[in-house]
């Protein structure tokens, strides 16, 4: 019977479908998916109509995008190119998006609804110049009209079709243009700007036409600073160069006249240097010190009055009429954990519309920005809703006193990943909230036979669905079996840390880091990466893992660092550190103290080594590894690569036992006429590799030349550094080095001639696979190089083997100069790459796949015995046998093996692959503007079941199974009983 | 400006090109580049004509210019292409997305998916939309060799090699890098459908059977059905024989084997 059940479950498993791919309902069940618009620049609420509710926003990762007013959900999205960035953004006629980008010069219209581009003209002019979007409801010949500045040109476009109606060039080379102004109801236009900016200069248009009615200046013996703030629509607010000094400058009917008032006149403490806010708020300006927001009023001819002086961080949003000849603004300031929304009438400061006070989480930082929109309670009062954009880049909607949607926006600019163990489960602590009971299980199961026998009605299928989507199985909050329960940790361009889990997604924590908050003594914190701090093992499961976080001060590489060291599974930062040197590089050695902290070598910019943790205990671990500390490093700007090994300790003035100098071991420098260093890429430090050994036919080996110090290192002609296209593939190389990293070795060096970047590599094992531009045949190629030991081959010999006589047990070593050979080919690939990666597996076993990220933002998977240097057009019947695919040109691209199927990873970045504790799972983590994590088994999970296994199928088979025997066995009996008889 | 008149009279087919030399001005660098100017102007025109006219004009000026010297001549052909168009090397890249009817009815067929299709020029580098019609354009594109791709959910699209000349303004040559057909108007057509996802098999008795479970049940089938009668059509004699062989080897019934069948 055993032995029964036992073939039965064997066949069970043989019996299983080859996925490599997915079906329709499996998707959402191993991965998930988040879109994301990045920090909103400007937007703008469309709620006029009956109909849904919208607001329009453009961020600054070039991104247009409507969002659903109630749930902040996302109708249409459209990622713009890196160079298109989005100057400024309205509603015309209700029903188009007008954007403005790459500098004024592409004006686009999109359909509100779905997102369809309408028109698209392309503006010129004759200098590059400020780009300002103006709409007005403006009628010429019939079209309704948009009025843009931009290149030194005034166009007025139709909104229609985008046809450019008039234009007027401003080619006067010191005029600098600030405003574009029509006041309202009339139909001429005001252009307001500054000429070699000590002159006032005020052009009158004919806006039906665009001819020029009348053209004022004035100069001013001052100079002026930058923006102007409009006061009214024949007034501007400007300051001087030296900030201290407020010109009121109003141009009514063409006639300027100007009034100087000195900032400390209005205020009795010097207030530094002060800046216009750009706002458009009637007849209220602000003004921003170090200290302070100012906010100054303008009262008939030129006085000005103080009407508040805010110490808080204060945010004023753009003015919002809300009836006729009514204009109200919104304020917001920040009070201890809460935030205070205020909105007043312009006319009238000390009357408030709106006052609501919001409970605001810590981790947001401050309001950046505030944009409102009213609507009519039923009441017939004014009611508002604000949109804020916070520190973190987050975006939420504020209405009557409450947040009522939130969006993790920082999470469109991740800058580092990495990975974070759960907790274990411990005894007694049921973690899981509901635990299924047996009758749960077995229910489900059967549903499940159904779906898979097709007997399923539409209702079951429906609860099927559910049931595997929301198993709480996969969002426990500890560590599972097979190693897919993970925290995913994102560092963010804003400073943010948040922890992912992989199971569903959600956020467990998130964290504003102290250290990269902007203060005096470090203006400018970026975010450079992350490492595991601390990773518990055996000796310290009490600990939580940690991450530690580098930063520095500022974006060039000799700035002071940062370092902060977060609790992974709670997300407190536990410690914060500013540093006294820079950090150029940073090592994570494979060493770890006896509370399991890993030892880091920090590289300033001077080449000093400084190690972390500053304890005795680290110290002693590294003094007997301290001749085997190698590093270093790629000047891409003077093509030089450089080794390095310590020296002694620093011989400076100050005694500090944890810092290193060092020497330089060995260098190569490249021809800079000839060569630009543009990608390099290295084997990821914990790749793990089963067998140095790789079979091949007719029982031969050949021996991987597997190193941990390879490096890869690309150049290209520096002429061909730029775009595709735009050199003669005469003119166009790239050289490929393989590097040893201990000794300055070039292990392999290979030229391309006629290809150009941009390159795209990935190193694993002992192989490397790159991306390029082929001029030549005009597509992009991708090429395999593969290392091996010659010094090893001759091990073959099994007499050699038993008498002792080899070399098998000597170790890889960069001191030994081991002979390699390589073998290398090249493939046509269809797509431009964004990131190419490997998958990753606990013990290298499962054979390897490239994660391909393409132009189209989908992720493909493309198996490496497609890039295999042995590939032949013709393979022998051994060769065949072992796996080799014939040789075709190009690499094959199969829709089924896109592992983000019919999604799109908007913006890709980069793909992460972490292995699962399984053997035959890798988790891959792609992230850009959107995040998709699934998990991909590149030789099919052969280790597990499916998740579509059905158990009930089995039950009811092994139960039929004993029922039939049963039988057989009663009919047996009764037939021996018979025999007898007879 | 001796010369220069010279030249006028001479050119006197070329209406286009007098204008050009009698705005020379007496500074001889400009001078030189109206010359330039119109040398490419005559050469665009001759070679309409054919072939063998491609060489008269060039002549026809160096004769002119015999007394200027010959650097002329080297900045004939150098500036050429610089001048071919309005705005000094912009130009403009039109095309059309054509998703043919009929493809793409299953799957994707998401609301405005037309919308959702991007075209990307040398990777990425520039990044437009298609207009309801499919109809797309990149501005301000400087000459030379470019690659166009398409990205849309559902459709294998080849990218396409655009040569942008200096030389004709406006005229693009494409072709699909994927197979190396040459485009005559830059009409872009995905090479196929893409299916994401595997199809369920719709349920059958046969393919029930054809799995390996299947197989087995019918093998069983097979035995418990069929060797019985195998058993009638022996030969008696023979069959009792043989019971005698086993009985006498000890090979057990199904029925001794279980708790039951002990008795006997």
């Amino acid at each position: 019977m055993a032995i029964m059940s036992f073939i039965f479950a064997f066949f069970f498993f043989s019996s299983l479908q080859p996925i490599l791919s997915l079906y329709e309902d499996q998707v959402g069940l191993m991965d998930w998916h988040q879109q994301y618009i990045g920090k909103v620049k400007q937007a703008v609420f469309h709620t006029h109509k009956t109909g849904r509710k919208r607001v329009v926003a453009s961020t600054e990762q070039n991104i247009i995008a409507t969002l659903d007013l109630r749930s902040g959900e996302i109708f249409w999205r459209h990622v713009l190119g890196p160079n298109d960035v989005v100057d400024g953004i309205d509603i015309a006629l209700g029903k188009y998006v007008i954007t403005l980008s790459s500098g004024g010069s592409i004006l686009r219209a999109w359909n509100l609804p779905d997102g369809q581009m309408v028109w698209e003209s392309s503006l010129h002019g004759p200098k590059h110049s400020k780009s300002l979007l103006l709409t007005t409801n403006l009628i010429i010949e019939k079209d309704n009209s948009l009025i843009v500045f931009s290149n030194g040109r005034l166009n007025a476009v139709s909104c229609i079709d985008g046809e450019v109606l008039w234009k007027k060039d401003f080619e006067e080379e010191s005029l600098e243009v600030q405003q574009v102004i029509q006041p309202p109801g009339s139909d001429f236009i005001y252009v307001v700007g500054f000429a070699a900016s000590s002159q006032f200069e005020t052009y009158k248009i004919n806006a039906k036409n665009g001819e020029l009615l009348k053209h004022e200046s004035t100069a001013f013996s001052g100079r002026f600073s930058g923006e102007v703030s409009l006061v009214s629509s024949e007034t501007v607010a400007a300051l001087d160069s030296t900030g201290s000094i407020l010109l009121t400058i109003s141009f009514h009917n063409g006639k300027i006249s100007s009034q100087q008032t000195p900032v400390s006149n209005l205020l009795e403490d010097s207030p530094g240097l002060a800046v216009i806010i750009h706002s458009s708020v009637t007849g209220i300006f602000a003004i921003k010190t170090d200290a302070a927001t100012i906010f100054i009023r303008v009262i008939g001819e030129g006085k000005l009055e103080v009407v508040e002086k805010t110490n808080h961080e204060t945010v004023v949003s753009d003015a919002l009429s809300i009836s006729e000849g009514q204009q109200a603004f919104a304020l917001v300031q920040h009070a201890g954990s809460n935030i205070h929304l205020t909105v007043k009438p312009a006319h009238d400061w000390d009357s408030n519309l709106l006052k609501e006070s919001i409970k605001m989480d810590q981790q947001r930082g401050f309001v950046h920005k505030v944009f409102i929109n009213n609507y009519i309670r039923t009441d017939r009062s004014h009611g508002f809703r604000a949109l804020i954009v916070m520190e973190d880049h987050s975006l939420l909607l504020l209405q009557q006193g409450a947040i009522v949607w939130s969006r993790e926006d920082g999470l469109a600019s991740i800058i580092d990943v990495t990975t974070s163990e759960l907790p274990v489960e411990k005894a007694g602590v049921s973690v899981a909230k509901v635990e299924l009971n047996l009758f749960e299980w077995l229910k489900g199961h059967v549903l499940k036979l159904k779906g898979t026998l097709m007997l399923a009605t539409p209702e079951d299928i429906a609860a099927i669905q559910y049931m595997r989507l929301k198993s709480s199985e996969k969002s426990k909050m500890t560590r599972d079996h097979n190693g897919f329960r993970k925290l995913l940790i994102a560092l963010t361009r804003a400073g943010k840390l948040f922890a992912l889990h992989t199971g569903d997604g959600r956020i467990v924590w998130s964290h504003l880091l102290q250290s990269l908050h902007k203060s005096e003594s470090c203006r400018q914190p970026i975010g450079l990466n992350l490492h595991q701090w601390q990773v518990p093992h055996h000796h310290a499961l009490d600990e939580n893992p940690s991450v530690l976080v580098v930063g520095r001060c500022g974006p060039s590489s000799d700035a002071l660092g940062v370092l902060s060291l977060v609790d992974s599974y709670t997300g407190k930062e536990f410690s914060s550190l500013r540093l006294v040197h820079s950090v150029a590089q940073v090592i994570p050695l494979p060493y770890t103290d006896s509370t399991e902290q890993r030892l880091h070598l920090l590289i300033d910019a001077d080449k000093h080594a400084h190690l972390y943790p500053k304890t005795p205990e680290a110290i002693d671990i590294f003094q007997s590894e301290f001749s085997n500390v190698y590093w270093y490093s790629v000047d891409d700007d003077n093509g030089i690569i450089k080794g390095y090994a310590l020296k002694t300790k620093c011989s400076g003035n100050v005694a500090d036992e944890f810092c290193f100098d060092s020497r330089e071991l060995w260098s190569i420098v490249l021809p800079s006429e000839s060569e630009k260093i543009i990608t390099t890429a290295t084997r990821k430090l914990n790749e793990a590799v089963h067998t140095q050994a790789k079979l091949i036919a007719d029982q031969d080996v050949m021996y991987k030349y597997i190193s941990s110090n390879l490096l890869f290192v690309a150049t290209v002609a520096p002429k061909a550094s730029g775009e595709i296209g735009s050199v003669t593939p005469e003119e166009s190389w790239l050289v490929v080095y393989l590097i040893d990293t201990v000794t300055g070795r070039v292990l392999h060096r290979m030229t391309h001639h006629g290809s150009q970047g941009p390159v795209q590599a990935v190193l694993s094992e002992n192989w490397v696979v790159y991306h390029y531009f082929n001029l030549r045949a005009h597509r992009y190629e991708m090429s395999v190089i593969e290392i091996y030991d010659q010094s090893r081959a001759d091990n073959k010999d099994v007499w050699k083997l038993v008498v002792g006589n080899h070399n098998l047990t000597s170790p890889v070593s960069s001191y030994s100069r081991a002979e390699v050979i390589t073998k290398s080919q090249s493939y046509f690939f269809t797509h431009s790459l964004k990131a190419i990666a490997v998958t990753l597996t606990v013990k290298g076993i499962t054979s390897k796949q490239l994660l391909i990220g393409t132009i189209g933002d989908q992720v493909l998977a493309l198996d490496k015995r497609f890039l295999d240097p042995r590939r032949s057009v013709n393979p022998t019947q051994a060769e065949r046998e072992e796996g080799i695919i014939p040789l075709t040109d190009s690499l094959p691209i199969i829709p089924q093996s896109y592992i983000t199927h019919s999604l799109r990873v908007e913006g890709l970045q980069s793909i992460i692959t972490v292995a699962a504790k399984l053997e035959s799972t890798t988790l891959v983590f792609a992230h850009g503007l959107d995040l998709f994590f699934t998990h991909y088994a590149p030789s099919r999970t052969y280790d597990s079941l499916t998740e579509d296994f059905s158990y009930a199928l089995l039950l009811i088979t092994i139960v039929a199974l004993v029922a039939a025997i049963f039988v057989t066995w009663i009919l047996s009996q009764r037939k021996e009983l018979q025999d007898r008889w007879r | 400006m001796a010369f220069s008149c010279k030249n006028s009279s001479k050119f006197n087919g070329f209406s286009g090109c007098i204008k050009m030399v009698m705005v020379g001005t007496s500074a001889i660098m400009m001078q030189r580049r109206t010359l330039a100017m119109e040398a490419s102007l005559c050469v665009k025109k001759s070679k309409k004509k054919g072939a063998d006219s491609v060489t008269r004009p060039n002549s026809q000026i160096s004769a002119a210019m015999a007394a200027v010297t010959p650097l002329l001549l080297l900045l004939l052909l150098s500036s050429a292409p610089s001048f071919s168009s309005g705005s000094r090397n912009a130009y403009n890249i039109n095309g059309r997305v054509k998703i043919p009817q009929g493809l793409g009815t299953k799957g994707y067929a998401l609301p405005g998916r037309m919308s959702n299709v991007k075209v990307l020029l040398n990777g990425g580098q520039n990044i437009t939309f298609l207009r309801p019609d499919g109809y797309f354009s990149f501005h301000n594109i400087p000459a030379g060799t470019h690659l166009i791709e398409v990205s849309a959910i559902g459709y294998f699209f080849s990218p396409v090699r655009v040569d942008v000349s200096a030389r004709n303004p406006g005229k693009v040559q494409a072709a699909l890098t994927e197979n190396r057909k040459g485009l005559s108007e830059l009409v872009l057509e995905p090479l196929r459908e893409e299916q994401y996802y595997e199809i369920r098999e719709p349920f059958s008795i046969m393919s029930l059977l054809k799995s390996p479970m299947g197989l087995m049940v019918g093998f069983m089938l097979a035995v418990a059905f069929l060797m019985p009668k195998l058993v009638e059509n022996m030969d008696p004699e023979e069959m009792r024989r043989a019971q005698e062989e086993m009985r006498s080897q000890g090979v057990p019934s199904l029925s001794s084997l279980l708790p039951g069948g002990a008795r006997n």
